[in-house]
């Protein structure tokens, strides 16, 4: 859609308090890529009424611009809001107030008179062929209402790779679809992408099951139920879900790959920018590099490099999953994550900050704040106390050497704010961005 | 009166809408039936929630229906004709009672005398909020939201019933958007 720009669209005044100049007025990190500012856009971004094109360009310049993402947000709940507006009924009377009111004498149409032919030949052959006639019609209206149905929900177009996977219990030549609630399904030999809406797409590996389960401008879901995929998506952060059996990957702009297993646990891998690994109120924050397992029952684990020691790995699987651990096994687990955590490390004992208590908790603070001293406002105290505002003021500091050369760094090492992950807790938000950007610089 | 939290898409074709043309009894109650809700749903949220004003306005807009449909052309979909014309109506319902329905001018029955069994649906609480949130604003951001979420009209359709750019359209939407989130943003976590 060419968005037509009006006068009245153009001016803008902020009379309601709601609309606002495209100028900052606040401290301001952006990337270079930005230009122009596209909060007069978003709307018809959500709504899915802008062009690919024009679609494109919104996200990429939401990805790199503060101020217009937290806009997106606003928008973005706005329009999920609107999607409750109640309808309501009209009143039993209204009709007949308007027939009262109607001066116009009934037009009697002939009425097709199928009842009465058959009721005149009272004949057996004819009752049959009216009855199989009259399946048939609705064979036909039930067929017809399941292709209005399928073809009036919303699906993403689907390109087989290799092999031939099934959508529902169809194959699919070179293209197909997935509509909302249909199960694409690959074999050992078949592989599929999947085009996620305008932001990005997925790659379905053999032996994978995965379900569309929404679509929307606010929102684009799929649950993997087993097997492997891999997503690229660009888009701002928390548009695109993956459900599994034991927890949620939402993508923050990034790709990733992730597998799910027979019994439900999965394992997420990041390749570009960051994913949220999430169960109810438990939240892991995966930056390109690093790793996380899932289990069912559980949730996400604490995250980890991949290049971190086998034994610092093997101890933290322990740490996080084996339920059966005394309190002396879980000691000597921590232990050995603690001596072999390296500075880049810290991404997972800022993790284990949340899940841990007491003097296990002091340590893990001591041997954070040996690999990568706190700022000063970061109190020792505070940590302990899982102070957020700390917690993730040092965060901030530290996420340079998690993202090390990943492209996706912020410039002089200083937090840029955003959304904020309370591992183990709920998530709060604090200021615009989480932090998860591009090059940027200040204005 | 009854809340419906999605109205299906009516059914109707150029048979219906010939046979009103022609002063068919039967086709105009067809295409009343398919639309009455959705009509009444606009005018109550024009009326500012007035749901006895509402009725007068929808039994008004079938009525003009009923006597215009005949000039119905068919050069835009039948929907975006009885669109403009329930906007219309809607207007001039507001000005002949002196008044653009402004905050506070007559609030949106509330259901605060629901049962507390129906209380207790989180969900109903959030459509309720929705609801008078939608009523408080200007007829100039209410009427794009009501066709986009409460019709499912595109842009296009939008614009073409309001008679305006879709940028308009667009602009509107985005201030409506923004009131809405900033009037309800304690809803977050139960959408």
């Amino acid at each position: 859609m060419p968005v037509n720009f009006d006068s009245e669209y153009a001016v803008q005044v902020d009379r309601e308090g709601t609309g606002r100049n495209a100028c900052p007025t606040v401290e301001v990190w952006e990337s270079e890529m930005v230009s122009k500012h596209v909060n007069e856009e978003l709307s018809a971004y959500c709504n899915g009424a802008l062009t690919t094109a024009e679609s494109q360009q919104v996200a990429e310049h939401l990805i790199g611009c503060i101020q217009c993402r937290a806009d997106f947000e606003q928008i973005k709940l706005g329009a999920k809001l609107a999607e409750q507006i109640p309808q309501f009924a009209a009143p039993a009377s209204l009709w007949a107030n308007i027939e009262a009111q109607l001066d116009t004498p009934v037009d009697v149409q002939p009425t097709v008179q199928l009842s009465g032919r058959y009721g005149q030949t009272h004949s057996g052959r004819m009752l049959r062929f009216a009855a199989i006639a009259a399946g048939l019609m609705l064979a036909i209206g039930i067929g017809a209402l399941w292709l209005f149905t399928r073809e009036s929900r919303p699906f993403w177009e689907v390109a087989r790779l290799d092999g031939a996977p099934l959508v529902g219990s169809s194959r699919i030549s070179d293209k197909g679809q997935l509509a909302v609630g249909e199960w694409l399904e690959t074999d050992g030999a078949s592989r599929a992408q999947i085009e996620v809406g305008t932001i990005g797409h997925v790659e379905v590996d053999p032996n994978t099951r995965v379900r569309l389960v929404e679509t929307k401008p606010t929102e684009h879901r799929l649950e993997l139920a087993r097997g492997r995929m891999s997503a690229k998506i660009f888009a701002p952060p928390r548009l695109f879900f993956v459900n599994t059996p034991s927890g949620i990957a939402a993508d923050l702009g990034c790709a990733y790959t992730l597998e799910v297993d027979d019994l439900g646990a999965s394992l997420l891998h990041v390749t570009s920018g960051w994913v949220a690994m999430q169960l109810r109120d438990i939240e892991s924050i995966v930056p390109a590099g690093a790793s996380c397992a899932t289990r069912p029952g559980i949730g996400p684990g604490t995250p980890y490099f991949a290049d971190a020691s086998e034994s610092f790995k093997a101890a933290l699987t322990k740490l996080d999953f084996d339920e059966g651990l005394t309190d002396d096994q879980r000691t000597a687990v921590l232990n050995q994550v603690i001596a072999d955590a390296r500075h880049r490390d810290t991404l997972t004992l800022w993790h284990l900050l949340y899940r841990v208590k007491g003097q296990q908790r002091e340590r893990v603070f001591e041997r954070m704040a040996l690999l990568a001293p706190p700022p000063k406002e970061v109190t020792r105290d505070g940590c302990l106390q899982l102070d957020e505002k700390m917690l993730h003021l040092w965060k901030g500091y530290l996420e340079n050497s998690w993202i090390g050369d990943s492209g996706f760094k912020k410039a002089g090492g200083k937090p840029v704010g955003g959304e904020q992950w309370a591992v183990g807790s709920r998530r709060k938000k604090w200021s615009l961005d989480g932090g998860h950007l591009p090059e940027v610089k200040k204005q | 009166m009854e809340q419906r939290a999605v109205m299906a898409e009516p059914k109707i074709d150029d048979r219906v809408i010939e046979g009103c043309q022609r002063g068919d009894r039967e086709a105009f109650r067809e295409l009343f039936e398919a639309y009455k809700d959705k009509v009444f749903s606009i005018a109550v949220y024009s009326m500012s929630g007035d749901q006895a004003a509402a009725s007068d306005v929808s039994q008004q807009i079938f009525l003009k229906l009923i006597n215009s449909i005949r000039h119905f052309r068919g050069d835009s979909a039948f929907t975006t004709w009885l669109y403009r014309l329930v906007v219309n109506a809607c207007i001039d319902e507001q000005r002949k009672r002196g008044r653009l329905l402004q905050l506070d001018d007559n609030p949106i029955e509330t259901n605060h005398d629901r049962c507390p069994q129906e209380r207790q649906f989180a969900r109903l609480e959030v459509s309720e909020q929705v609801q008078t949130a939608i009523n408080e604003l200007t007829p100039k951001l209410r009427m794009p939201i009501l066709l986009k979420y409460g019709e499912g009209l595109s842009y296009e359709e939008i614009a073409e019933v309001l008679e305006c750019s879709m940028g308009t359209v667009s602009s509107r939407l985005n201030r409506g958007h923004q009131s809405l989130a900033k009037k309800l943003s304690h809803l977050r976590a139960q959408l």
